[in-house]
């Protein structure tokens, strides 16, 4: 295939390039170069030949399989890739340490200068890490106590929710039998003044049909008249 | 008809090169000014309107690591022209060193359609789709640090990194009621 072809003669054009590479072109004026900087440029070479490489390899195995499976193998290849880079991270870290620690030891043992600042700096780091350790354990203590308090206070809101409750039922208790027969005796209450109304209103008209057919002359006379005006006021209902 | 290739030239040391295609050409310039400030590596920024690039320029130009196609939503000549460019890059690029941005989504023009056009185009051709807003100093430096981000990964300056993968985890998708009616 074409573009292979040409992503493999590039690919060993970078690497003997990479190797014989002077000072990056952005810098004009700098005449030595960093030695991070030389690996910096190393690594992005690498990286570049792997992804030619990549590009080589998929080239050359080729087999047809559906989309679908497809999607689902990179999704797995892609978990698996994570996987293995979160162990050799770890395992880099690890390495690191080890080195880091390897040194510190052989440093200590030359016992010059340096080593006894390194000592002094270590002695401070012990000091820090137990003041540390102290007032966690201070802080610790302190959140016990808060949540023991905290608790007292939920209980006690439990309890003052629960008697306002019982107060509730017992307001309601007392005044819910009182208000029914109280509701039954004031409609039979009221029934009967409709009643008695009723009646009063009849007898009245009846009156006023009497003293009007006897063509009784009501103004003059004053007992006649109070009677006749109070049937005035009487309400006229239904 | 020429493709452009992503491995048909050698890689630049210490440098990264990118393409922005525009066709109308406005955002482009002022993302290419917030782009080169970048001094940890030397960005080179190429300007095309739209792809096949000229032929004149093929031997002086150097290898892009990503092309990135701006897409205005509010035109849609814009969309078109992206999506005839597109028959003008190599396959191998749209592994990981290609690129969406578009630019006013947020206007009030830009008709929904043309936006679910352009996610479909992105999640079907598994390249990372961004949105950013062009006209502030703001956007524009907001736009110009995602793209390094990506710039970096696919010139090869992220160890453990490559374009590939990034495109892995980068790529959009659509949900799969894209075709149902939005509420507004």
């Amino acid at each position: 295939m074409d573009p292979c072809d040409d992503v493999g003669s590039r690919h060993h054009a970078v690497e003997a390039g990479a190797l014989s590479s002077g000072p990056p072109d952005g810098s004009t004026g700098q005449k030595d170069v960093q030695p991070a900087d030389m690996l910096r440029i190393k690594q992005q070479m690498s990286n570049q030949c792997f992804e030619m490489a990549v590009q080589l390899q998929s080239g050359k195995s080729k087999r047809s399989c559906s989309t679908s499976e497809a999607g689902r193998e990179l999704s797995e290849y892609v978990n698996e890739l994570d996987r293995v880079k979160t162990i050799h991270f770890n395992s880099t870290l690890t390495l690191h340490r080890m080195q880091m620690w390897h040194a510190i030891g052989e440093k200590l043992k030359q016992n010059d200068s340096e080593a006894l600042a390194l000592k002094a700096e270590n002695d401070r780091c012990m000091n820090l890490c137990s003041q540390i350790k102290q007032l966690q354990q201070e802080s610790r203590v302190f959140q016990d106590e808060i949540t023991e308090i905290q608790k007292k206070r939920l209980e006690m809101k439990r309890l003052t929710h629960e008697k306002m409750k019982e107060m509730d039922e017992l307001t309601s208790k007392a005044g819910h039998p009182d208000t029914e027969k109280y509701k039954a005796v004031l409609e039979r209450g009221q029934a009967n003044l409709e009643k008695y109304k009723k009646m009063t209103v009849m007898t009245q008209n009846v009156l006023r049909g009497i003293l009007l057919a006897c063509k009784v002359n009501w103004m003059d006379d004053p007992k006649l008249r109070d009677i006749a005006m109070t049937l005035e006021e009487c309400s006229i209902s239904d | 008809m020429s493709l452009l290739k992503p491995f048909s030239k050698l890689p630049g040391l210490n440098s990264a090169n990118i393409l922005l295609v525009e066709s109308k050409e406005e955002f482009q310039q002022s993302l290419a000014d917030a782009l080169v400030q970048e001094t940890a590596f030397t960005v080179n920024v190429r300007l095309a309107k739209s792809l096949p690039l000229p032929i004149e320029n093929e031997e002086s130009r150097p290898r892009i690591d990503l092309v990135v196609f701006i897409i205005d939503l509010t035109s849609e000549l814009s969309f078109q022209s992206t999506e005839a460019s597109l028959k003008c890059l190599d396959p191998g690029y749209f592994l990981g060193k290609v690129c969406f941005m578009v630019i006013n989504a947020r206007n009030a023009a830009a008709p929904i359609e043309r936006l679910d056009a352009v996610r479909k185009l992105a999640a079907s051709l598994h390249c990372p789709l961004l949105f950013t807003e062009g006209q502030t100093p703001d956007g524009v430096a907001n736009a110009t640090e995602r793209l390094l981000t990506i710039l970096k990964v696919a010139a090869g300056f992220v160890p453990m990194a490559t374009a590939l993968y990034l495109s892995n985890l980068t790529r959009s998708t659509v949900s799969p009621d894209i075709d149902q009616p939005s509420f507004d």
